[in-house]
């Protein structure tokens, strides 16, 4: 059997594919629409972020929700994107298009080489070791100061370009549709990947790894599999940042990134791919509109996602689960 | 030649040795039963056969002539030898047909999409899962069905044995009397069935040859009526027996 092998046509009990493609079509629709609407370019930049951390969200997601892999060097993936990029692009005078897939692969790679020390490991051990990989990678990018800048991070680092477009007075509108791109090309993959065979195959391992295996399901090949194709997207949405920002830094391997991406895979709602993404969004949208709050800010999110995670426990998409049933059965009712 | 083969399989836990030193054979086409009080290391000897999740320490296991003792357990699925476990269990995230269609998918190499599908579909219906029922959770199916779905899961990977652990436990009387039929009508199917059982008569009605497993030894083996007549099964088994015996 291929990798991604030829996603399952139809399945009783879950979406139709029909059915999916047209919320997805509209959807992102309405997110390309959304420069219309905000014309400035802080409103943008705030867009562009919800993107990134929506990439970075939905592939642990399929990792860490569906795969059931406690992968909490995840966000070192998104790191190695950051430096990847920024050394091809910057040192070695790489054309940014192609540092940037670049990335994607060498987050790919490393995440296939973590998955060795792992393989054997369950639980809180898997977190202990993915953790200490992001850490190993970190201490390795300070160490080689001559080359990452160490501490101080890299700075003037390539931009992308499309064609002879203008990226920098244009108000952000051409960054805003590679991120929107990135976010659609990612989500797509991770969709046909979770309603793939091998996408039940791995729920199958979470669920309940023995019998999975009793029906030969290899635990080795599978848990590689999950962790490169969650890294493959985090990589590229790392290159994406530093182009973006035009600079690399270390803090991406802060606790704060993590802290914050992790709350969006829990707040929006595991094992679905769209609760991260949304979730991106709630909590970026509402992060922003709370800046007033200074220091009340982290403590108002953080109670609001307790009290959320306490009413609905899967999250933002049960929430909207629970809203779509009532208002169906009031439809339904009046009919 | 017999179609599985074990030959003085051990395996320890420590001190204990939960499987010592067990030798039988099973031929192509028959219902063999395993029996043996709790404890006798009748599910540690279906752990070591299929690797899963852990093979033997000591011994040979061969399968349709291969060796398989220090195969993992997904290849060993893959040879045709499946296996169900004592409690329900299921793939709770995945839908019915999800669930068998891993089966279908992983159970053999080399399997189309489509073909994966339709078995899964024929498996699911063997085990009398309406497709009502294909879409629904696997996690919200009661005992009996879940232990319906994890047969149907076992026979979607074509296997050419099937080892079932207790088929019967926490099952009611009507129940009971389905799992007979369906385990009958798999063995029609071809498949050579394994059966560890507890409840005496339903490997007496069932089974072609008996083996009893006591603290880890085989105690007697042959034929299921002289089996039990033999003074020493009488005497682990039968003399310490519960009521549902």
């Amino acid at each position: 059997m291929t990798l991604l092998d030829i996603a399952i046509p139809s399945a009783p009990g879950r979406i139709t594919w029909n059915r999916e493609a047209i919320g997805f079509v509209v959807g992102f629709l309405l997110l390309a629409l959304l420069p219309l609407v905000f014309g400035d370019s802080y409103s943008r930049h705030v867009l562009i972020m919800i993107f990134i951390y929506a990439v970075v969200a939905s592939n642990w997601d399929l990792s860490l929700g569906y795969g059931g892999v406690f992968n909490f060097g995840h966000l070192a993936l998104f790191g190695i994107g950051v430096y990847v990029y920024s050394l091809l692009a910057k040192m070695a005078g790489i054309d940014p298009w192609i540092a940037l897939f670049a990335s994607g692969v060498i987050a790919t790679l490393a995440a296939v080489l973590v998955t060795i020390p792992i393989l054997r490991l369950k639980g809180i051990y898997i977190i202990l070791v993915t953790f200490g990989f992001a850490q190993l990678v970190m201490q390795v990018i300070i160490s080689q100061s001559d080359l990452t800048g160490g501490t101080q991070g890299l700075v003037r680092v390539p931009g992308l370009y499309l064609f002879d477009h203008n990226m920098i007075r244009d108000g952000k509108l051409a960054y805003f549709y590679i991120a929107l791109a990135l976010l659609v090309a990612s989500t797509l993959f991770l969709r046909l990947f979770v309603r793939s065979r091998a996408g039940a195959s791995i729920v199958a391992l979470r669920d309940n790894e023995e019998y999975a295996i009793s029906r030969g399901v290899s635990l080795v090949r599978q848990r590689m599999v999950t962790l490169a194709a969650s890294a493959f997207f985090t990589g590229i949405a790392g290159a994406f940042y530093a182009a973006y920002q035009r600079n690399a830094s270390i803090d991406v391997f802060g606790m704060s990134l993590a802290t914050i991406i992790l709350s969006m895979v829990l707040l929006g709602g595991t094992s679905t791919i769209y609760g991260a993404i949304i979730a991106s969004f709630v909590l970026t949208v509402f992060s922003e509109a709370m800046a007033d709050f200074g220091a009340w800010r982290p403590m108002i999110t953080a109670l609001l996602i307790i009290v959320i995670m306490l009413v609905y426990p899967t999250g933002l998409v049960g929430m909207i689960r629970a809203a779509w049933t009532l208002v169906a059965e009031r439809i339904k009712r009046r009919a | 030649m017999p179609l599985l083969e074990v030959e003085g399989v051990s395996k320890a836990f420590g001190s204990l040795k939960a499987v010592d030193d067990v030798s039988f054979a099973v031929e192509a086409g028959e219902i063999f039963g395993i029996a043996g009080p709790n404890g006798s290391g009748k599910s540690t000897l279906f752990n070591v056969i299929t690797g899963i999740p852990f093979g033997p320490d000591k011994g040979r296991i061969r399968f349709d002539g291969a060796e398989i003792q220090a195969r993992p357990g997904n290849a060993i699925a893959r040879l045709g030898l499946a296996r169900t476990f004592q409690r329900e269990t299921s793939f709770d995230g995945l839908t019915v047909f999800e669930n068998a269609l891993i089966g279908a998918s992983y159970g053999k190499p080399g399997r189309g999409a489509t073909e994966a599908r339709s078995r899964a579909v024929e498996a699911l219906e063997f085990v009398g899962l309406s497709s009502s029922a294909f879409g629904r959770l696997a996690g919200e199916l009661s005992v009996f069905d879940r232990k319906c779905l994890m047969l149907a899961t076992a026979i979607a990977t074509k296997p050419r044995m099937l080892l079932l652990d207790e088929p019967a436990s926490s099952l009611t009387k009507p129940e009971i009397e389905t799992s007979i039929g369906l385990i009958r009508r798999t063995a029609e199917r071809g498949i050579t069935v394994v059966l560890i059982e507890h409840v005496l008569t339903f490997l007496m009605s069932l089974s072609q040859h008996l083996l009893v497993l006591n603290q880890g030894r085989v105690l007697a083996a042959g034929e299921p009526k002289s089996v039990i007549a033999d003074p020493r099964v009488v005497e682990a088994y039968l003399g310490t027996r519960r009521s549902a015996a």
